[in-house]
């Protein structure tokens, strides 16, 4: 039968509502949430595209390349854990909250590291600007380009510039975020550097990308001395939640203790590709995963686990509030908290 | 073409209903019957402001559909094309679902014989945040405590829960840049008379429903509704008739004013330059059905340029449907970067129409004349 | 001024002849015109002429059999229906309405398809180089 049912959009962490479109059991399409106030019914791509993970469902668990019942895949795992000294438990913006506290438990109960890398974005702790702000702002920073990245937070933006705000932009000449900017500069610190002083207490800085902890430094200090707000926007839909709960490292903090690695357990993400390691160095990889992706591929076991269109629970969006949802559509995979039980009980 | 005043005999969904459950008791009699497979209706998600597409297939489930939306602009030929159409469906339509509806009967991809339309009369919808918006600063009221909203009389009015009621002229809200949306506010469609049925108050007594049968289905729908006992009727006064239609020629009136406000903008959109082409707009077209094989997505046409030439982008879309645009607004409703798409496609489809008495979803044609064999020149 | 750029869509059957007879008469017309040969006035979608524009074209021209004498019996009637909605289009984009134009021309009518050019190109000589916003 025909279904449709709220949910929140897992593309990113401004925290859109999305209506899942389900037909005798199976996810087959989106529909505009009009009534969500982060989006008013407005998917970007990502968005109304991030329903397909359905079609390319993780079936079976995986031990060395071959299907393997998940209670042997869970055996194995817990013998490279009995086994082996360095253990990293890797977790990212793409679990829910819940997630990420049974990792974060199951971490402190077995001593091992933990490790959650949110878009070299670390230290962020205290009020950010919520999405109003962003719209009321007199003057706004904007580096990267939010409008195409982050469209829902691009919209708050032309919507302040309607309002009259001044837009500085660190974004590439031509861009959509350069089309209404009103200044475009170079470098994050050409953009800081030259209209830093023009903010004020109404003025918001709105980034999605920073290439060192230096940027971030020199972002917070400027937000500081101005008394203006900052708007850090995750590529991963509960980056902001992960970070409330866990520390996050920067980049080198993390290829760092990669390093000192000998069995890495990542829940739902895709490490490789953000990664720049020799990930072969480490003698296991463990992936969690409901679909297949570049680390689950690397990895030596893999445990299938449940979607975001299965799962319920809770995501923080960029602004640091905390939206529920609920399951759009049953299903027999496990849980996070549910596989880490598992584990727990078999050590 | 025949009148009824109507309502149900069942006193639950004479309660529920709207004006005195006329349209609940159709489909009820449809399901119970076992002429359709299914319900397709609105009911209510997170508040009154959340109106959810639903698929009822049994007539119990009937009840949580009863009553009206106006904060719900929800669009129903594309759910029915996309995944009902080997379906049959009894559905309620405003004037742009079952205009799109027409277009897509039209090109072959809903089966007539394969619905049940009862239409509702439709002064507009609002979008909900819009609406709730509005509600706490014309009003002054908390939108949580409202428990139903009406359009009448030109004012938009809501009711709380201790039956006290607050209305503000729609013009005045409109004037702020509230109200209903701009598409709604232009839409000079108010009855949908290529439903089977149109129903609605516009001159109906209180508990009343005012049917306008369409067509020999309509009828039916009427007579086998009465015939099962579910459905009352009798016939309006020639007065009732005479309000209704005033009724419906003030709204329209209102809609032509705002088109003339309204279409002056279009050559001036300068939103385009922030189009991110994540065809938005294209993919929840209700008219829009050829997906991966869109024109769009071809190879000889460059889809990495973001923001895309207008030209070559929109361009493309207005020469594919504008004229069958029926000016739904789900293309502003949807846009990430607030691009008015829904002006220029109408204002198309109005050009259309001058030079060939074409109205999208309301003209009786076979086909659009654009996709005629026919021998004549425009 | 750089020199202006005109893409001509002609008929197969009838414009396509046209042109070849004025070319073998050796009738002189603008050399501006960069002609594609299509197979009937009626394969031609909207897109290709927003495709000329959107790639440099100052003009586009479009010809086809005269009404009736259509190779494939009726496809210039819907040319001539289409081409109303791409004017429309046109003009939305800001594009001048006499920036493209269509002309029925027959194989032999060699003249016709001169002076069309000619009279063509003088108008986008007026208008001058098509500037997109």
């Amino acid at each position: 039968m025909l279904e449709i049912k709220h949910t929140l959009c897992p593309s990113c962490s401004v925290g859109c509502g999305i209506n899942v479109v389900s037909h005798e059991g199976d996810v087959v399409g989106t529909y505009p949430y009009k009534r969500h106030p982060v989006n008013e019914g407005k998917n970007c791509l990502n968005g109304r595209n991030s329903v397909e993970i359905y079609e390319n469902k993780l079936e079976s668990a995986i031990v060395s390349n071959s299907d393997v019942d998940i209670d042997k895949a869970i055996d194995e795992i817990c013998s490279n854990l009995k086994s082996k000294d360095n253990i990293t438990l890797f977790c990212s913006g793409n679990n829910s909250v819940e997630d990420i506290e049974a990792i974060k438990n199951f971490a402190e109960k077995n001593n091992y590291n933990i490790a959650l890398y949110a878009d070299n974005i670390v230290g962020i702790d205290g009020e950010v600007a919520s999405y109003d702000d962003v719209e009321k702002a007199s003057k706004l920073i904007v580096i990267g380009d939010v409008l195409y990245t982050n469209p829902l937070i691009g919209r708050r933006i032309i919507h302040a510039k309607d309002n009259g705000a001044d837009v500085y932009s660190f974004t590439p000449e031509g861009s959509v975020t350069a089309n209404v900017s009103d200044e475009i500069c170079d470098s994050i610190d050409d953009v800081l550097n030259s209209f830093g002083d023009n903010l004020d207490e109404s003025s918001v800085i709105v980034f999605n990308t920073v290439n060192s902890s230096e940027d971030l430094d020199k972002i917070k200090e400027i937000s500081d001395k101005r008394n203006s707000k900052i708007l850090p926007v995750f590529s991963k839909c509960n980056s902001k939640g992960a970070c409330d709960i866990v520390n996050a490292q920067s980049k080198e903090e993390f290829v760092e203790l990669l390093n000192a690695t000998d069995v890495l357990l990542v829940f739902n993400d895709d490490l490789i590709p953000e990664i720049d390691f020799d990930f072969a160095s480490i003698s296991t990889i463990v992936s969690f995963v409901p679909c297949e992706n570049s680390t689950s591929n690397a990895s030596q076991i893999v445990v299938p686990i449940k979607s975001w269109l299965e799962n319920e629970g809770s995501f923080v969006n960029a602004m640091g509030e905390t939206q529920t949802f609920d399951a759009v559509i049953e299903s027999d995979a496990l849980g996070v908290d549910e596989v880490i039980e598992k584990i727990q009980d078999k050590l | 073409m025949s009148y009824f005043l109507a309502r149900s005999k069942n006193p639950d969904i004479q309660e529920a209903g709207e004006c005195g459950g006329a349209v609940t008791s159709i489909f009820k009699y449809l399901l119970d019957e076992n002429i359709v497979d299914g319900v397709l209706a609105l009911s209510p998600g997170d508040d009154i402001y959340d109106g959810v597409p639903t698929f009822i297939t049994d007539s119990e489930d009937l009840i949580k559909t009863a009553g009206s939306y106006h904060c719900a602009p929800t669009m129903f030929g594309d759910i029915i094309q996309k995944y009902l159409s080997d379906k049959k469906v009894a559905v309620s339509v405003k004037p742009c679902d079952i205009r799109s509806i027409d277009e897509l009967i039209k090109r072959h991809k809903i089966n007539p014989d394969n619905i049940f339309t009862v239409g509702l009369n439709c002064g507009g919808t609002v979008s909900p945040v819009t609406g709730r918006k509005m509600i706490e600063l014309f009003y002054d009221i908390n939108p949580d405590d409202v428990v139903s909203e009406e359009i009448d009389k030109g004012q938009f009015i809501v009711e709380l829960a201790d039956g006290t009621e607050k209305g503000v002229k729609i013009h005045e809200l409109e004037h702020e840049g509230y109200g209903r949306r701009s598409n709604c506010q232009r839409c000079d469609v108010k009855i949908p008379r290529k439903a089977n049925i149109a129903c609605g108050n516009w001159g109906a007594s209180d508990g009343w429903t005012f049917i306008e049968v369409n067509d020999e289905k309509g009828e039916e729908l009427i007579k086998g509704a009465q015939n099962a006992g579910i459905l009352e009727t009798k016939s309006p006064s020639q007065d009732a008739i005479d309000a209704r239609l005033k009724v419906e020629g003030i709204m329209i009136k209102m809609a032509k004013k705002n088109q003339d406000s309204n279409y002056e903008k279009v050559s001036g959109i300068k939103e385009w330059d922030r189009c991110i082409r994540c065809c938005a707009c294209r993919d929840v077209c209700p008219i829009c059905w050829c997906y991966e094989n869109c024109e769009l997505n071809k190879s000889y046409f460059d889809a990495s340029e973001v923001p895309p030439s207008p030209i070559a982008f929109q361009g493309i879309r207005l020469s594919h449907m504008s004229f069958s645009c029926c000016d739904c607004g789900q293309c502003d409703d949807v846009c990430p970067m607030d691009i008015p798409v829904s002006l220029i496609f109408d204002k198309l489809q109005k050009k259309y129409q001058d030079r060939t008495g074409y109205v999208a979803g309301v003209s009786d044609d076979v086909k659009p004349p654009l996709y005629s064999p026919a021998k004549e020149e425009l | 001024m750089s020199e202006l750029k005109i893409v001509g869509l002609l008929c197969n059957w009838c414009c396509y002849g046209g042109a070849d007879t004025a070319g073998t008469a050796r009738m002189q017309y603008p050399p501006n015109v960069r002609i594609i040969r299509v197979m009937c006035s009626g394969r031609i979608n909207p897109s290709m002429i927003f495709k000329a524009f959107e790639e440099g074209a100052d003009g586009v021209f479009v010809g086809g059999c005269h009404i009736g004498d259509c190779h494939y019996d009726a496809g210039n009637y819907k040319w001539s229906r289409r081409s109303k909605i791409v004017e429309d289009i046109l003009e939305e984009f800001g594009i001048e309405k006499d920036r493209f134009r269509h002309e029925w021309i027959s194989a032999s009518e060699g003249e016709k398809f001169q002076t069309t050019m000619d009279e063509f190109y003088k108008t986008l000589q007026k208008l001058g180089p098509l500037e997109l916003e």
